[in-house]
């Protein structure tokens, strides 16, 4: 175990076996991505209330619930960079927390536009659930600004990895905010087995395409920047070297 | 693992650990001041002062909706089925509002004790159907709206 787990921490080693899994990932992403978005916009039914404007909310669910998975992992890679000082680990971050961000954007750009059209609003600042989702687009541009603000990379992996394990109690309030308090934005639906009832199959079985799709999406591209940036940063080492005069 | 690294380790847990309390308290201490709205029984139990502009969610009561003729205006009662606020409000509503639909509106407490809503905003709750699911249920007598009241807490 311990073994492996050092060996996770090689950037050569990590190199070579992402280059193997990469082709599956990217097949496996296209497919999901190409069900999920034909079946999710072109032929999921209408909502009996607001029609087909709930497509909408197809990409939405996906890409927001996706975008919370980047603070738990920018603790798990911050804790390796500070306890184990991993090389691995910080090359992670730095590409999860510029990935985590669009993620964020993404979010609120689709939920902004399904609430311009059901609530009648565009935005809210009152609503907890919003303004928290707004707050971990902030945070991630503050991790991403604050490495580029520090020059020695040492002490930025270091700084970054401490923001990010503090920033990620937020993640616990997005999730909560719309059960601890009173908010415009719904509750997450509960998925029902039965098709004569609301949010059945016909509903979530697209739901969840879409949501492997992107996770799909989140790994190929952290692992492609990952991966230039293990180029990047080990350019002087002698198998970049190797693997640069070899193509 | 070395001493050294459990040193750290312990002191990153201690770290997120505190926070995740301090945080906890601070959420809890602005739990009302967190909420976009009150209910109609808050309002009614007195727990807006008067004059305040301040925000109210409910359902829409069925029947109670009276849109003028000859203007924007717009009559109505929300409800959280325990407590009714009647509310103004002259302006174009948001495509979701109709009978039974949860609302959020922002305004004041006037002095006959109707609420001049200056926004009105419209709440969907969590459930998706189809126009087929839902003809089927309410065939069947098991309205969407026995599903989901809107959050009362």
């Amino acid at each position: 175990m311990w073994l492996w787990f050092s060996k996770l921490g090689s950037p050569k080693w990590f190199y070579e076996l992402s280059g193997k899994w990469l082709p599956w990932l990217i097949a496996a992403m296209v497919v999901f991505m190409t069900v999920g978005l034909v079946w999710g916009l072109l032929f999921l039914p209408p909502d009996y209330q607001q029609g087909f404007t709930s497509r909408i909310l197809i990409v939405h669910v996906a890409v927001a619930g996706t975008s919370l998975a980047f603070f738990p992992l920018l603790l798990v890679s911050g804790t390796i960079t500070l306890v184990w000082r991993m090389k691995l680990a910080d090359m992670v971050a730095k590409n999860a927390a510029i990935l985590g961000a669009w993620f964020s954007f993404i979010t609120l750009a689709t939920g902004s536009l399904w609430g311009s059209v059901m609530w009648g609003t565009w935005w809210e600042w009152t609503d907890s659930r919003l303004v928290s989702m707004l707050f971990q687009l902030f945070l991630l541009l503050g991790v991403i600004s604050l490495r580029s603000a520090l020059e020695d990379s040492e002490t930025a992996a270091k700084a970054c990895a401490l923001l990010s394990i503090v920033g990620c109690i937020n993640v616990v309030i997005i999730k909560y905010s719309v059960e601890w308090w009173n908010t415009l934005h719904q509750v997450s639906s509960p998925v029902s087995m039965d098709t004569q009832s609301p949010n059945g199959p016909e509903f979530w079985i697209a739901t969840l395409i879409m949501i492997v799709a992107v996770y799909l999406f989140l790994s190929v591209s952290l692992i492609l920047s990952t991966r230039n940036e293990i180029l990047e940063r080990e350019r002087r080492s002698q198998w970049v070297q190797d693997l640069v005069s070899k193509s | 693992m070395k001493p050294h690294r459990r040193k750290k380790l312990g002191i990153i847990i201690f770290i997120a650990a505190g926070l995740s309390v301090a945080v906890g308290f601070t959420a809890f201490a602005l739990k009302q001041n967190i909420n976009m709205f009150y209910t109609p029984t808050q309002v009614a139990e007195g727990e807006v002062g008067s004059g305040q502009h301040f925000r109210i969610g409910g359902m829409v009561k069925t029947g109670t909706v009276l849109g003028a003729t000859d203007s924007l205006k717009v009559n109505f009662v929300t409800t959280d089925f325990v407590s009714d606020v009647p509310i103004q409000y002259e302006g174009i509503l948001p495509d979701l509002f109709r009978e039974g639909q949860g609302i959020v509106a922002e305004g004041e407490m006037d002095a006959n004790g109707v609420f001049q809503a200056s926004r009105v905003l419209a709440k969907h709750d969590e459930n998706f159907m189809s126009p087929e699911v839902k003809a089927a249920l309410d065939a069947s007598g098991a309205s969407a709206e026995n599903h989901s009241p809107v959050a009362t807490n």
